[in-house]
């Protein structure tokens, strides 16, 4: 109740003239009342959680030790400056650029072509659902830990029955060109099966006497896909997509334990050079500059998501 | 050809004869198994007798000579009963302050009109966006300064009110009939009795769906607990299989490693494959985590 | 009006659940004390520090000690450091030696000398003790921060069956980088362009390749850093361009070891399955190798281009700054109990790191097990070759410069010379603020 009140108090001392806007103010915050109390316990922990974390990192963004044994003092922006000039940082953003198309894209795909081909529900159907859609439910470690032994060179599984084929493999992890692919693998394993169930809701939608009738005109099975069902998908596309990128950002699980980030930063990815920046260098400053620079880049992401949720808002 | 024949018995009787959509759904079939073979790798070799030697490590094949040895390792090493309970706690805890959190607000925006109200909703809308996983660096602080630092509890404060969940509850909410609360004003019900006995029945299928995600997301979580965790008898299932994947000078046992991460991820599955349907249909509703 | 009771019952019951959480647990009875360690995972290891520390509770019922796994040495310094910030120390740490320095410099260790002193012994009969090349990484500025626990070298392990095949002599050993490039060469076998066999395997992941580069540049004649000093090393130097280039000939001139950057597990995997021929590899996995593998192999002082010089490895037992009187004196018993001969016997015969105590190996079981496994016996040898590893203020990240121009080395991507300067570049960079502080403060 006393988190609520001070909203009220600047009302409150006000002149008489205003008497009258006065009590419109109290009358329409006594009628609030109740409705913020219920939103209390919420607004409570997104004060600390969100936006409190968003007021902290803007502050811890501008200040830095000179020496390590220095007292915190103002340094205005240059942590950005000096995160910008980091070649580990703008390398991780490069990465994570590219891990976010070369995720998303090979997923998407995958998940659109799985749930096309299990569109319709049946026993053999449902299992292969439930199959695909296993490593969704695994953590990221467990997936990491997994992959580690496919991705050993020599007596791993890749090598032990791919190398039978093949004759050079490469050195999977360990080649700062592979290794960032390698690590995608792992993403797109663990998330189409997450999409495909977005696209099998969204397919409900394609009407079937639609279907039926382009089929009777001639269309073959590509052309209606291209004419009928994609036009239908296209906000399960955006909002597929957005969680992609979302989740191209945020996580990292398998780089903490697969790669550290190396060989040579080639698997760094910005989350994780945040991470390290705050837990093995103690340099909270920069760390803080990171999340920010992140955080911003995100934003443009939110505009986004927020036309796609309204369009499924409106469509629900 | 009959089983494929059966598979489109409903499909339109015109694209029945297309060849197309059967060599997607054969390709689907092929990929199904590929996605499948880190899971085999996995039991076969947890039960692999360390005398097969590194070299059949790989082979998909099991093992003539299955052993339990890998399992009791694992076990020895790691402290899983220990694990599984603090990643219950996390799971559990979180998932009752948001519940009553996310009912609270859920219906605040479903049912109620307040000043500032599309202001509000933009403000939880925010947090869909900025994730708690990306605010590490700063809510570690703050977890610290309120001496949470190295407690479950502060594993779980960052999570405590969910946007995603109060959305959910409003949609569910707003889809009850008005009448109903309206003859429960007219008994004289208070505002929370009316939540309590008319909103939330009425909406456990919402809330079960968010169980299943939040419970799922958190299960799984890994970077947040490791950076507030320090002390091993509060490490989560996921940071202490970390533990067993990280090496000192040199050497891995792979079979243990397969064991630990079956028995880490063996109950959400086993779960999974009971419940599947609702499950599934959680995850579509669950849009944004 | 609008909370009913019920529903502040049930927040004060949230409330006062997250609170019993957040209460740490009292300490009663024996004085509890936690230790973490850093050991590989291989299903034995993990036992054998519970059967120790289980004796050790057994026989000092006062003390009661929990070991804690804590993973690699890196993680192992991020969560020891983590702990201290916390303000929950642990008491004891098995910490990677050459993170001694680093921490002094932080203030996060306890100066052990007092607690010497207290038992009424001298810095100098205490240190006598342990071999002398271990004493570098344990004292700094002639104060003793840190006492041996498990310590390694690098070896080099052998194929024999392999070098017999080849028409090699196992019990002549390489001795020369011109006698291992030889080895290397007639160890590898090709099917057309594919390789089925490498002849040489040198493990290269985040610490490991840093312990690598030192070791190759010192048997090449070099220094890595300035052991009275920790604001300088020395990257960008011919004994170093010596090193990187014999190890990047391996790779692309003589194709005898597999290209990219290749961590100690999949090296040691390599060579138990016979992939490799040959590796360098810590004796911290000379027991591992002895467990698993199926063949004959022999054990070897790394091979020298100038002059035979290793790098020690391993851990030292550390007591982290800010503990309760109490907790540092348990702490202490433990050091003690655990360093002592017999104990340090039984862990070197458990592990295959070497015994820091000298006379450990004067026990009678480790007489025994040495005559048994002659191979054990290599790596102490060694030991008079060997020097302190390289300690720096911010060693993880200055090691770190190095290992990921290394990387790119061994990648195909730079050649030694630039990837040397790069690394020279970077390291000055992180060592900046320490040198500022220091060797640049100028009256």
């Amino acid at each position: 109740m006393s988190l609520a009140e001070p909203a009220a108090l600047p009302v409150a001392a006000s002149a008489p003239p205003h008497l009258h806007i006065l009590k419109r103010f109290a009358t329409r915050f006594k009628t609030s009342l109740p409705a913020y109390l219920l939103l209390l316990p919420s607004l409570v922990f997104l004060a600390l959680f969100t936006y409190g974390a968003m007021g902290r990192v803007l502050v811890d963004a501008l200040y830095q030790r000179a020496t390590p044994k220095a007292p915190l003092r103002f340094v205005g922006l240059d942590n950005i400056s000096a995160v910008l000039a980091d070649p580990a940082f703008t390398g991780a953003v490069i990465n994570n650029l590219v891990y976010a198309v070369g995720t998303a894209i090979p997923s998407i795909g995958l998940a659109l072509l799985f749930a096309l081909a299990l569109a319709r529900t049946n026993a053999v159907t449902s299992a292969l659902r439930a199959t695909l859609f296993l490593p969704v439910l695994i953590p990221m470690v467990a997936a990491s830990a997994l992959f580690l032994f496919i991705f050993l060179p020599n007596v791993g599984l890749l090598d032990y029955y791919i190398g039978q084929l093949l004759p050079v493999l490469p050195n999977w992890l360990g080649d700062s060109d592979v290794a960032l692919y390698a690590i995608m693998v792992i993403t797109i394993w663990k998330n189409a099966g997450y999409y495909m169930l977005f696209f099998l809701a969204g397919l409900q939608s394609v009407p079937e006497d639609v279907m039926e009738a382009a089929h009777l005109d001639g269309a073959g099975p590509w052309a209606r896909f291209r004419h009928i069902t994609l036009p239908e998908l296209k906000p399960t596309f955006l909002f597929v997509t957005v969680i992609a990128i979302l989740n191209a950002v945020t996580q990292v699980d398998h780089v903490f334990v697969m790669t550290k980030g190396g060989p040579s930063n080639a698997t760094n990815l910005v989350l994780f050079y945040i991470y390290q920046q705050a837990v093995e260098h103690y340099d909270i400053g920069k760390a803080s500059a990171a999340t920010l620079l992140t955080l911003a880049a995100l934003m443009g992401l939110t505009a986004l998501s927020f036309r796609t949720m309204a369009n499924r808002e409106g469509g629900a | 050809m009959t089983l494929i024949d059966w598979l489109y018995k409903d499909a339109p009787l015109a694209t029945r004869r297309e060849i197309t959509p059967k060599l997607g759904f054969l390709l689907t079939v092929l990929l199904a198994l590929v996605w499948l073979v880190p899971f085999l790798w996995m039991g076969v070799a947890t039960l692999r007798p360390a005398s097969d030697g590194i070299n059949l490590m790989a082979e998909l094949m099991p093992s003539l000579k299955p052993t339990l040895d890998n399992i009791r390792d694992a076990w020895e090493i790691g402290d899983f009963p220990r694990y599984f309970l603090n990643t219950t706690i996390i799971c559990t805890g979180i998932l009752s302050v948001q519940f009553v959190t996310i009912t609270l607000a859920g219906f605040a925006f479903a049912r109620l009109d307040f000043a500032g109200k599309s202001l509000l909703f933009y403000l939880f809308l925010m947090q869909l966006m900025l994730v708690p996983v990306l605010l590490i660096v700063p809510n570690l602080r703050i977890v610290a300064q309120f001496g949470l630092y190295d407690t479950l509890a502060g594993v779980m404060m960052p999570f405590f009110a969910s946007a995603f969940g109060t959305f959910l509850m409003r949609q569910a909410f707003e889809a009850i009939p008005t009448e109903l609360e309206d003859a429960a004003l007219i008994d004289g019900a208070s505002l929370f009795q009316r939540i309590r006995h008319i909103y939330v029945p009425l909406s456990m299928p919402s809330f079960s769906a968010f169980a299943i995600i939040s419970v799922t997301s958190h299960w799984n979580d890994f970077l947040w607990p490791l950076m507030v965790i320090n002390s091993p008898d509060k490490r989560p299932l996921t940071v202490g299989l970390s533990v067993f994947t990280a090496t000192a000078e040199g050497t891995q046992a792979w079979g243990t490693i397969a064991a630990g991460t079956l028995m880490v991820i063996a109950p959400l599955l086993i779960t999974f494959l009971i419940f599947q349907k609702r499950f599934i249909s959680s995850f579509v509703t669950s849009g944004i985590k | 009006m609008l909370f009913t009771r019920r529903l502040m019952l049930g927040l004060a019951m949230a409330g006062s659940m997250v609170g019993a959480l957040a209460v740490p647990a009292m300490a009663e009875g024996p004085t509890e004390i936690d230790l973490f360690f850093p050991v590989p995972v291989d299903g034995k290891l993990a036992r054998d520090m519970g059967t120790l520390i289980k004796e050790f509770n057994d026989t000092h019922p006062a003390i009661k000690a929990t070991a804690v796994y804590t993973g690699s040495y890196d993680d192992t310094l991020i969560k020891t450091r983590a702990a201290i910030k916390a303000g929950k120390p642990p008491s004891a740490v098995i910490m990677s030696a050459n993170f001694l320095l680093d921490m002094q410099i932080e203030n996060e260790l306890t100066n052990l000398d007092s607690l010497i002193a207290a038992d009424g012994t001298t810095k100098e009969k205490f240190l006598g003790q342990f071999f002398p090349a271990l004493q570098g990484n344990a004292v700094i500025d002639r104060s003793v921060y840190g006492v041996p626990f498990h310590n390694s070298t690098p070896l080099l392990y052998i194929n024999a069956d392999k070098a017999k095949e080849a028409g090699l002599d196992p019990d002549k050993p390489p001795q020369t980088w011109a006698e291992l490039t030889d080895w290397a060469k007639k160890l590898t076998k090709r099917e057309g362009d594919k390789v089925t066999q490498w002849g040489i395997a040198i493990p290269c992941a985040y610490d490991y390749c840093g312990w690598m580069m030192e070791t190759l540049t010192m048997t090449n004649g070099g220094r890595y850093y300035n052991e009275e000093f920790g604001g300088e090393v020395y990257y960008d130097t011919p004994s170093m361009l010596g090193a990187l280039t014999w190890w990047n000939d391996l790779v692309y001139k003589h194709k005898v070891h597999a290209p990219g950057a290749t961590p100690g597990p999949a090296v040691s995997t390599s060579f138990i399955s016979g992939n490799a021929a040959m590796m360098m590899l810590s004796t911290g996995s000379l027991t591992y190798v002895r467990d698993n593998a199926k063949f004959n192999y022999k054990v070897a002082f790394i091979p020298r281009n100038v002059r035979n010089a290793v790098p020690i490895g391993g851990a030292s037992l550390i007591v982290p700054a800010g503990l309760e009187a109490d907790k540092q004196k348990a702490a202490w018993t433990l050091i003690k109990w655990m360093t002592s001969p017999e104990k340090s016997a039984w862990w070197s015969r458990a592990t295959g790191y070497f015994a820091p105590n000298m006379a450990a190996y004067k026990t009678p079981e480790m007489v025994e097990f040495l005559s048994k496994n002659p191979d054990a016996k290599t790596a102490v040898e060694q030991l008079d070759v060997a020097k302190p590893w390289f300690a720096t203020y911010k060693t993880v990240p200055v090691r770190k410069n190095l290992e990921d121009e290394v990387m790119l080395v061994l990648n195909g991507k730079k050649q030694p010379k630039e990837a040397l300067v790069a690394a020279q570049k970077a390291a000055d960079e992180t060592l900046k603020p320490y040198n500022a502080e220091t060797s640049l403060k100028l009256p």
